[in-house]
């Protein structure tokens, strides 16, 4: 389409985004309706705040596909790859930093059950130092366009200083992805 | 206790602060653990804001769970904990004009118009003068804003309990979220989509109903986001995000950053505040102005508080001295009491109408709703003659800002001036310490990991909004406030016996409701010049 501009396709996307809610998700994943009678007086049902949130999002696809004016702003191939790459460190690392404790636990402690470990150093540590470590050491290396020892000491160095602020001061703390394996 | 009156509030307020639990003696003198949280968090203000790259609301969002595992959720754990976050919001905004002044790069938005004089006066040897003047401005901006607000504030609040009820509530809610899609950012339309989303967002997991709405059946959306995950997501990992490919578009641009050296007399003299001062004023009035319009910031203050000191000093200035942009002593001025007025009048709506109009008045609202006992908003004014708890902690927060900022005009200046270090550290090593840092923030916080992936998530949605030009601000307060405009709603509708107009019935809902489209078509007809 010639004249479908970044204003123009982000309404277009809003539009049909807001109608999909609208129509599709609300009425399927909500109990009641917009208004709902009850013990003979009608009360606000449970669909009627995400209607109007839906209704924000489709005004302003609707503004947006009649929006003149330079201000066109999107994301250009550049930016899909470096949020691309962004995303993959961070899910990788995340992943990393949920199941390296309890990979190893399982591999190396007597019982292999994390969970009873996971109090207990240095397991408590293994996750949040793996996939912490990796998830720094990933993206400096990739700004940086290069790997580095600094890039490795920072990384380390980092997981150390946040081991020591949040979990050696209090007792109640657990570090991630301790409380809730 | 008995018959209370406002001087007793206020007496209240500031035992609350001096006699509350105590951090040590000091030659025998007792310092509370408030003074003291005050002390570290304009510290850290005065830090971050120093640090490009970092800023306010990282600190608050790392410091937050920090604080609350440290303080609990007793009452007594309110003030020092807030007092913190007034300390870091006070300090950032006087830290964001040193590597503005000493390396031409700004350490907040805000401080970007202070590059513009403060750089050319520290090429030609006046940093340290340039630093000063800039320190002078800020303060005394900060402490006209904070006396405006602690005189408006009770006010406005118990005109909002005296005559609004609870359709006027409703349409003020609604008037307050358009104005901020209206005003902020790149386009209305941007904005309300902005603030659609956030309110969307929100409704996920919650409601009335048995089965948590919106929720696919998933138990991890059931319980609804984590307002942390969310706010803290799409704010802090978002920028992140954006200044990291930054970095990545400019790789290793990492020339030598040249510091002239001082030369001749850096101090500051009565002369040169005689010289300043209609400057400051002129820019305290304007920021404040601007700081109690929920959402619009302190970039936009420091635009025209610049723009209406340069239109000054171009009929006003010697022969001779330096023009605006070249190293005048007044464009510093003239930005810094301007962006840094913005903070205490920002405050205004979050304590008289529970409204936050910026990102530390939502930390301060977070804060405040995982310690409980405190809800900002209009019933916080209430002078019954028995004890409102509520109140005192109000008069204990506006005396944690006049000790921040007496602490800002003593320390404040020589600590600023010690940071330029600061800013040599490389951003590219900063930022993904920071973004660990925050996602070990989130966790401690909500201890799950559902929280980390939804911060995550929403980060990557905040990299998209700025990509598309669209401003994260309404997408939070639409977030933060979504909850007590369906929550208000709900109850208007059965008061007024299921009246579907019930916005439309008294003048006062309907004149809100009026100016809520008034004020989405006006911006729609007008293009905005600036993006805070």
């Amino acid at each position: 389409m010639r004249n479908l501009t970044a204003n123009r396709a982000l309404g277009l996307a809003c539009i049909a985004f807001a109608l999909l809610v609208a129509f599709v998700w609300i009425p399927l994943d909500t109990e009641t309706w917009l208004v709902e009678p009850k013990r003979g007086r009608n009360i606000v049902g449970d669909s009627l705040a995400p209607t109007l949130a839906a209704a924000f999002v489709l005004v302003a696809g609707i503004m947006l596909m009649f929006h003149r004016g330079g201000d066109e702003e999107k994301p250009s191939r550049d930016n899909l790859r470096f949020i691309c790459t962004m995303i993959g460190i961070g899910v990788v690392s995340l992943l990393i930093m949920r199941w390296a404790g309890p990979a190893l636990a399982a591999l190396l402690a007597e019982g292999g059950d994390y969970r009873l470990l996971r109090d207990t150093a240095p397991w408590k540590y293994t996750g949040f130092i793996l996939g912490g470590g990796t998830l720094i050491f990933s993206m400096i290396a990739f700004v940086e366009e290069r790997l580095s020892w600094r890039a490795l000491l920072i990384a380390l160095a980092a997981v150390a200083g946040i081991i020591l602020l949040y979990d050696v001061p209090f007792d109640d703390i657990l570090l991630p992805p301790n409380g809730d394996v | 206790m008995t018959d209370l009156g406002a001087l007793d509030y206020i007496w209240l307020g500031v035992l609350a602060v001096f006699q509350g639990p105590e951090a040590f003696s000091l030659l025998g003198l007792p310092i509370s653990i408030t003074v003291l949280m005050v002390t570290f968090g304009l510290i850290l203000g005065i830090v971050v804001g120093a640090t490009p790259g970092l800023g306010s609301v990282i600190a608050m969002a790392i410091s937050l769970p920090i604080l609350i595992s440290a303080f609990g959720f007793s009452s007594d754990a309110l003030l020092p904990v807030l007092g913190f976050l007034i300390g870091v919001m006070k300090g950032s905004t006087v830290g964001g004009a040193v590597p503005a002044i000493l390396f031409n790069t700004p350490g907040t938005p805000d401080a970007y118009m202070t590059t513009l004089d403060g750089y050319p006066m520290a090429r030609a040897g006046k940093a340290s003068k340039a630093l000063r003047i800039s320190h002078f401005s800020s303060v005394t901006g900060d402490t006209f804003s904070d006396i405006v607000l602690i005189v408006c504030a009770p006010f406005l609040a118990i005109l909002v309990e005296a005559f609004l009820d609870l359709p006027e509530k409703t349409a003020l809610l609604i008037l307050s979220l358009s104005f901020i899609a209206a005003v902020v950012g790149g386009s209305a339309a941007k904005g309300l989509l902005s603030c659609g989303l956030g309110l969307l967002a929100v409704y996920i997991g919650t409601g009335e109903d048995f089965y948590p709405r919106l929720s696919f059946g998933l138990p991890a959306l059931s319980d609804g986001i984590p307002i942390t995950a969310a706010v803290i997501g799409i704010l802090v990992i978002g920028a992140i995000f954006s200044e990291l490919e930054e970095l990545w578009h400019q790789t290793r641009r990492t020339g030598t950053i040249e510091v002239a050296k001082d030369q001749g007399d850096q101090r500051l003299h009565w002369a040169d505040i005689r010289r300043i001062f209609p400057y400051i004023s002129r820019s305290a009035l304007i920021g404040t102005a601007i700081g109690a319009l929920p959402g619009i910031g302190s970039t936009l203050a420091a635009t025209i508080g610049y723009a209406t000191g340069k239109r000054r000093h171009a009929r006003k200035k010697v022969p001779g001295d330096p023009a605006f942009g070249e190293g005048a002593p007044e464009g510093i001025a003239a930005t810094e009491a301007a962006n840094s007025s913005v903070s205490g009048a920002n405050l205004i709506p979050v304590l008289s109408l529970g409204i936050p109009g910026n990102t530390a008045a939502v930390f301060l609202i977070l804060a405040a709703d995982s310690i409980g006992g405190f809800n900002p908003g209009p019933a916080v004014f209430k002078f019954s003659t028995d004890l409102n708890p509520e109140l005192v902690i109000a008069f204990g927060l506006f005396t944690t800002m006049i000790i921040a900022n007496l602490l800002n005009w003593t320390v404040g200046g020589a600590l600023m001036r010690w940071l330029g270090v600061l800013v040599r550290i490389p951003k590219q090593h900063l930022l993904p310490v920071v973004l660990l840092l925050t996602l070990a923030s989130l966790y401690v916080e909500e201890t799950s990991m559902s929280a980390v992936w939804f911060g995550f998530g929403f980060g990557i949605l905040g990299y998209f909004m700025k990509r598309f030009g669209i401003s994260p601000l309404p997408f939070v307060i639409g977030f933060v406030l979504g909850g007590r405009l369906e929550m208000t709603a709900r109850q208007a509708f059965s008061a007024t016996g299921g009246d579907p107009f019930f916005l439309l019935k008294s003048p006062i809902a309907a004149l809100f409701i009026f100016a809520a489209v008034a004020v989405v078509y006006f911006s729609v007809r007008k293009p905005k010049a600036v993006t805070p």
